[in-house]
Order: structure tokens, then C-alpha cells, then sequence
């Protein structure tokens, strides 16, 4: 693997010139911060693993587009926050038929209640994951992948509008109805904790 | 005192509030606020419990290997020596300037080959017209030597004598008549020159005075009437003859 110590632009430079290999010092060292958000959006590392492949095989095929003055980084992030995004949205429609958009939370609480043997069984970590998770699935698909980038990755409103291709107001709000949904669905975790 | 509704609680602890330090001074001072947004703290923070599957160092060539042969090579861009272009425009250049001088050229010639029958044309419109104008005079003249021979009086010497001096004159100039009528293609013409030339060369070459027996034979053995009757004729299509030399010359059709 060459190219190494140049810097990203360079790098594209070279592959733009026709050295595809120089692809690979990008892939490198952009592959982990991609499966983590991939993998926080999707929930699933198969899932993940994909989303990671694709968003880099995207990249190079519009790599001509990619302006100069961008981040390099940025942008393939960006580009697989549009695959999970996808991913996701592909899989709803077959969730909503297995879990529900709208279940009802008492239902939940219902389930955990039945499902847990006692509190010291709730504090689990796989089973507090296991209901988390549970209720990232109720959420919609932007509003899960704004809610991730905004409260797992750190990224601002205008960032996550940039990334989902919408305003940063619409942005805020998928992320505060996420938090509304999250917080009914795992009110049964608090309490019981 | 307001409350801070559920929103404005979210946004403040994300840091994304409108006022971060009037909230905070909010939150002291309301209980029941504060104690909201402990329970959204604590909700919120059972979420970043998640944990990421570990992916060891290698994970990125791993990425890379399972894409690298679905990847074509981009085309390197094709180089140009600057020098090329300015040599293609300079080629252009002299092509274009040939071509306009070629064309140059041969308008030239072409001109050049149609100026002398276009000159040679005109000359030759001339001429007919100046053939046609002398034939035109020449049938007046004899269209009044032959009233005058109808109407001759044999005992005047005054108007026969006059008479055979025009007759001689036009019997020369009824034979350089009789060759225009041939060039310019009238053979109607040339036919009655043809037969004005027997009366002609009779009276020019009558020996002696012309007496009343020798004018009567010659208006009835010459036919004076019919040649009379038919230099009127001739006369009368000469105009038109003209006229058409005319449109002929002015590039018109007849």
C-alpha cells in the first residue's frame, strides 16, 4: 500500500490519474470511523460490514465530484451515513410488520417484565442492549440516523441536515422526536433499574 | 416563572439551546425542571451504553481487499505539449488562408475568361444593330425609288435622272445589303434583294434618258409593284428586328 504520507487530496490526485491502488491508503484510514457509524445506524455488523463496503465503492466512482476544498473524510462519512440511511429504510418496511412503528409502550413494559426473572436480571448489560435496541427499531429512519449522529457521534444539527440532506431545524426535530420516542420505550428499563 | 418544556430541555443538553446560561441559572432555581432534566440525562445517558463490535487493525485492508477488484483504474488524463495546440491553430490558420486565396483566384479567372465573350458579345449585338439600321435606310431608299419609279413621268427629266444616279448608288450598296441580310440569318431579306437587284442594275444602267416606254416595261417586267409592296413589308419588320438587337444587347430575351 502506497501513498501513505500524503495527505487525502494528493491521494485522489493519484487515483484520478489512473493509480487505483492509491484507493486503498483512503480505505485504510477512513474504514473504522465508517464501520462504527454504520454499524450504530444499522445496529447490525453484518449490516455494518456492508454499508462500509458500499460507501466506499460509491466514493470511488464519484470521486471526480468530490470538490478539493472538501474533507475527504467528511464526505465518504457522509456518503455512508446515505447508505445506512438506505439500509435502513429498506429493512422498515419488513420491521414494521414484525415489531410495530407505533407498538404500544405498555406492551413493552409488559414484555420486559415478563421476559426479565427479576431486577438483578435487568442489569445486564446484553439485555439492557437488547431492549435498547429494541427501541432504536421503533424509531423511523431518519429519526434514528439523526438521533445516532447527534447523540453517539457527536455531530451537530447542521452536520446530521448535511448528512440526511435536509435543514438543520428539521434535523433538530427528528432528533428530539427520537429522544421522545426512546425515553417512552425505555421508561420500563428505568424503573425498574 | 415558565418552564422549560421537553424540547428546550433536549436542546440545552445536547448544547444546543438558545440561552445555555440563563437555562443553567432556570434549572437552579426550578425544581421541578431540574428534576426533568435529570430523568432525560439519565434516559440519555442508558443509550451511549452500546458497545461496538471490536475490529482489530487489520480491518481496513480487509475492507480494501474485498473491494479493490470491483474498482476500475480511472483513465489518466491525456497529456497535451502546449506547443500542439498553437500548431493545429497555425495549420487552420493557413488552410483557411489558402482556401480563401484559391477562391480568390479562381473568381479571378473566371471573370478574366468571361470578360472577352461578354465584350465579343456586345461587339457583335453592335454590329447587328448597325446592319439593321443600314439595311433599314437602304429599303427606305429603295422604297422611294420605287414610288417614284411607279409614278415616274417619262417627259421629266428633272426626276428621271435624279432616279438612275440612286438607282446606280443603290445597287452597290444592295449587294453589301444583300451579304448583312445573309450574316445576320434573314433569308426573307436577302431573297427580296435578290429580286431588287434585277431593277436596280436596269435602271442604273439604262444607256441614255429614261422614256416613258422604257419606265413602263421596267414597272411591268420588273414587277416594281410587287418589289415596292414587298420592301414595305420588310420594312415594317425591321423595327421589331431592332428592337429585339436591343433587348439582346440590355441581356433581356426576345
Amino acid at each position: 500500500m502506497h501513498c501513505m504520507g500524503q495527505n487525502d487530496h494528493a491521494t485522489i490526485q493519484a487515483i484520478l490519474s489512473g493509480d487505483k491502488e492509491a484507493y486503498g491508503a483512503l480505505v485504510l484510514r477512513h474504514s473504522h470511523s465508517l464501520f462504527r457509524v454504520a454499524y450504530r445506524i444499522t445496529g447490525n455488523e453484518a449490516d455494518a460490514e456492508d454499508v462500509v463496503q458500499e460507501a466506499f465503492l460509491r466514493g470511488y466512482r464519484n470521486l471526480r465530484g468530490f470538490e478539493s476544498r472538501s474533507n475527504f473524510g467528511t464526505w465518504i462519512y457522509r456518503i455512508a451515513v446515505h447508505c445506512a440511511l438506505d439500509r435502513i429504510k429498506g429493512y422498515k418496511v419488513d420491521d414494521s410488520s414484525r415489531v410495530g412503528g407505533e407498538t404500544d409502550p405498555e406492551q413493552d413494559q409488559v414484555q420486559v417484565a415478563d421476559q426479565a426473572a427479576g431486577p438483578e436480571r435487568l442489569l445486564l448489560s446484553g439485555e439492557i442492549e437488547a431492549m435498547q435496541q429494541t427501541a432504536m427499531q421503533s424509531l423511523t429512519p431518519t429519526e434514528r440516523t439523526a438521533f445516532v449522529l447527534r447523540h453517539m457521534e457527536d455531530r451537530t444539527s447542521e452536520e446530521i441536515a448535511a448528512a440526511l440532506g435536509i435543514r438543520p431545524n428539521a434535523a433538530k426535530q427528528a432528533v428530539f422526536r427520537a429522544v421522545q420516542k426512546l425515553r417512552i420505550r425505555l421508561a420500563p428499563l428505568r424503573v425498574k433499574i | 416563572m415558565n418552564h422549560l418544556n421537553e424540547e428546550e430541555l433536549v436542546g440545552h443538553y445536547y448544547g444546543e439551546g438558545g440561552n445555555h446560561a440563563a437555562t443553567e441559572e432556570h434549572l437552579e432555581a426550578c425544581a421541578a425542571c431540574a428534576e426533568a432534566y435529570s430523568a432525560l440525562r439519565q434516559d440519555l445517558a442508558q443509550v451511549k451504553r452500546v458497545e461496538l463490535p471490536a475490529r482489530d487493525g487489520s480491518y481496513g485492508e480487509q475492507v480494501w481487499q474485498s473491494i479493490v477488484h470491483s474498482l476500475p483504474a480511472y483513465a489518466a488524463p491525456k497529456r497535451s505539449w502546449p506547443g500542439v495546440g498553437l500548431w493545429k491553430g497555425l495549420v487552420y490558420g493557413a488552410v483557411c488562408a489558402l482556401l480563401v486565396a484559391g477562391a480568390f483566384v479562381a473568381g479571378r479567372q473566371w471573370e478574366h475568361r468571361k470578360q472577352p465573350t461578354t465584350a465579343g458579345n456586345t461587339s457583335s449585338q453592335t454590329q447587328q444593330r448597325v446592319i439593321l439600321v443600314v439595311l433599314g435606310d437602304h429599303l427606305d431608299r429603295s422604297e422611294r425609288l420605287l414610288v417614284e419609279l411607279k409614278h415616274a413621268d417619262a417627259g421629266s427629266a428633272e426626276m428621271v435622272s435624279p432616279m438612275r444616279d440612286e438607282a446606280r448608288s443603290l445597287l452597290a450598296a444592295n449587294r453589301v445589303c444583300r451579304q448583312d441580310a445573309a450574316q445576320i440569318g434573314d433569308p426573307a431579306l436577302a431573297t427580296a434583294l435578290d429580286h431588287l437587284n434585277p431593277l436596280l442594275a436596269e435602271l442604273a444602267n439604262q444607256p441614255g434618258a429614261l422614256n416613258s416606254a422604257t419606265i413602263t416595261r421596267l414597272q411591268e417586267e420588273m414587277n416594281a409593284d410587287g418589289l415596292l409592296f414587298e420592301v414595305r413589308v420588310l420594312r415594317s419588320r425591321l423595327p421589331d428586328r431592332q428592337a429585339g438587337s436591343a433587348a439582346r444587347s440590355n441581356g433581356g430575351t426576345i
